[in-house]
């Protein structure tokens, strides 16, 4: 009877994790910058769903666009599987090619998303971080923050809402982005106005986000061969990276994932974190009118 | 590591800004949006006449055609602005100004890819292990062509590495390149949209060539009806410059201007620990990837 009780009690908290939908440009910018924070919601017993905007074509070393694309969107499905993410959506835009792409189309597509799975959490490139040099985060987070914003309202896309997609507003919102923004933890204005900064303790997913790191292979091996090159064109070397293969590329992996878990765990006691910017409760309404 | 040493030092000796070294390398690609970017009060002419003195080529891509700028009509604007552009440039010493001649001020709405497409094959064919050009990631930038040749800049100069991103150039002999330094330029008396992480000294000779190169642009800058404007506003108060005694308006113009380009060296300078100093936000090779960063710096070996 106990253990029944307890099971029906394990039920119920699961049914109760709310849905996460990530939208990001490339597999690697969510995994590196939310996988242990994403790899916790799963555990928990959240469904997540992740929109991955671009095909990922131009990250590669040796191979054609055709081929790129293919094995990215393969990998990507294994890294996100890795994390506990139920499904990975792949809209299929070329890489690199984003600036070109009307604005409102990209939003509308994710409108759609937003609406048809009612999360109850949202993960989004920061698009206001500087020197992120991946210009496609930029434009997927501006559109991205756009959709959140503009599926919750009633007049955005009447066919949707005549086809039963009703107007939804996501209450959470994780800004995520790699820690290349000096400013990225500069105070701007007070959680009603501004996402705030929030460190997440990754300690107990950090295997298994370096894992789905791992998992991105054409990535992972066009990122190290890319390094290698440049330190053989300057006459330097890096011992780990005398030959490549499989666990080279996987040790440089490690020592990345590591790394930036100790940024992102700066100013904390935490021995591994990610950080964010984060829109909950408090953002847009004001302390006075929420209960203690 | 070379950056680091550098903010160590400054922060040692209460500077506000370090003093970076010029990154290695041969050759400098400067894509800026119009004729006078490269010479600016607050831009780049020292740390282009210094790259040159060290025996840096220097290129200097004009993204648009300037019809806008100058009091002539269009057509003749960007003859003159050419023209003085190449005469700035040679007194810098750069090797050549390459006009893509896209329509000045109108940047804005041409598909950036295909601006950036022409600043990777730039890249490609010249090879640049440094790029300098305007800041992208400025805010309360204005001008519309400072915002997107940026932009395309800042695209450009890592994806011209990548071989899936326009295969087509192969055919021309050009294989994938990527700079491996940016330098980012802004204003900074536009409010907090620019924070610059180092500083670039040069010489007094360096300065002084800036200092021509500015007022070359006789186009726009340096006009005689600025001098006849300050003369006027001065005798009403009674004052003259001693130093103006006897000039034509013209050569007012060209020392004022003078003054006031030493002057900005000067102040950047003195937040440097330098005479003189541009400031900038130096994107060193490995700043991209963040996570690595350190553990490289501790583990590359020279070979």
């Amino acid at each position: 009877m106990k253990l029944i009780a307890a099971l029906f009690l394990q039920v119920c908290a699961l049914a109760q994790q709310p849905t996460v939908l990530v939208i990001t440009a490339d597999s690697a910018d969510y995994v590196l910058a939310a996988g242990g924070t994403l790899a916790a919601m799963a555990a928990k017993g959240s469904a997540i769903h992740v929109i991955r905007v671009s095909n990922e074509e131009k990250e590669a070393w040796d191979l054609s666009p055709e081929e790129a694309a293919l094995r990215t969107k393969t990998e990507s499905e294994a890294a996100a599987r890795l994390l506990g993410v139920k499904e990975v959506i792949s809209l299929g835009y070329r890489a690199g090619e984003l600036a070109d792409i009307p604005f409102t189309t990209l939003r509308d597509k994710l409108i759609f998303y937003i609406r048809h799975y009612k999360p109850g959490v949202l993960f989004l490139p920061n698009p206001y971080i500087e020197y992120e040099r991946v210009f496609d985060r930029y434009h997927t987070g501006r559109a991205a923050e756009d959709a959140w914003n503009a599926a919750a309202l009633e007049n955005h896309l009447p066919p949707f809402t005549a086809s039963g997609l009703k107007p939804h507003l996501v209450p959470e919102v994780y800004y995520f982005g790699q820690p290349v923004d000096p400013r990225r933890r500069d105070a701007e204005s007070t959680e009603t106005f501004v996402p705030q900064l929030k460190q997440m303790d990754i300690a107990g997913t950090l295997a298994t986000k370096e894992k789905a790191a791992q998992a991105l292979k054409t990535t992972n091996d066009a990122v190290t061969r890319r390094l290698k090159a440049r330190l053989d064109a300057t006459n330097r070397r890096l011992p780990a990276l005398q030959t490549i293969n499989d666990a080279s590329i996987n040790a440089l992996v490690h020592e990345n994932v590591q790394g930036l878990a100790r940024i992102a765990a700066q100013g904390t006691a935490y021995k591994a974190a990610e950080e964010f910017r984060y829109a909950g409760l408090a953002y847009r309404i004001p302390a006075k009118y929420r209960r203690p | 590591m070379a950056f680091l040493f550098a903010f160590l030092l400054a922060a040692a000796f209460g500077q506000t800004l370090p003093q970076l070294p010029l990154p290695p390398g041969k050759v400098v690609l400067v894509p800026q949006p119009h004729h006078d970017d490269h010479t600016t009060d607050y831009g780049m002419g020292g740390l282009i006449a210094r790259f040159v003195d060290e025996g840096y080529d220097v290129y200097y891509v004009r993204a648009s055609n300037d019809e806008k700028d100058g009091v002539a009509l269009p057509a003749e604007n960007d003859n003159i602005n050419h023209r003085e552009s190449v005469a700035a440039a040679k007194v810098l010493g750069m090797k050549e100004v390459i006009s893509l001649n896209w329509r000045n001020d109108y940047t804005a709405s041409i598909p950036l890819n295909e601006l950036r497409a022409q600043l990777i094959f730039l890249i490609r064919k010249l090879r640049p292990d440094i790029v300098v050009g305007h800041n992208p990631w400025e805010h309360y930038q204005k001008n519309p062509d400072h915002r997107n040749v940026g932009r395309a800049m800042a695209e450009a100069y890592w994806m011209a590495g990548l071989a899936n991103v326009h295969p087509e150039h192969f055919k021309l002999d050009v294989q994938p390149h990527q700079a491996a330094y940016l330098i980012g330029k802004a204003r900074l008396d536009w409010g907090l949209g620019h924070t610059p992480n180092g500083a670039f000294s040069f010489n007094e000779a360096q300065q002084r060539r800036k200092e021509i190169a500015y007022q070359t642009h006789r186009n726009v800058y340096a006009h005689p009806a600025s001098a006849r404007a300050l003369k006027a506003t001065l005798a009403k108060q009674n004052l003259t410059v001693p130093e103006f005694a006897n000039l034509d308006d013209q050569a007012i113009a060209v020392q004022m201007e003078e003054w006031f380009m030493n002057w900005q060296s000067r102040k950047i300078g003195k937040q440097a620990g330098a005479k003189y100093a541009e400031d900038y936000y130096f994107m060193d090779e490995f700043d991209h990837l963040p996570g690595l960063k350190d553990y490289l710096q501790r583990n590359i070996q020279k070979q």
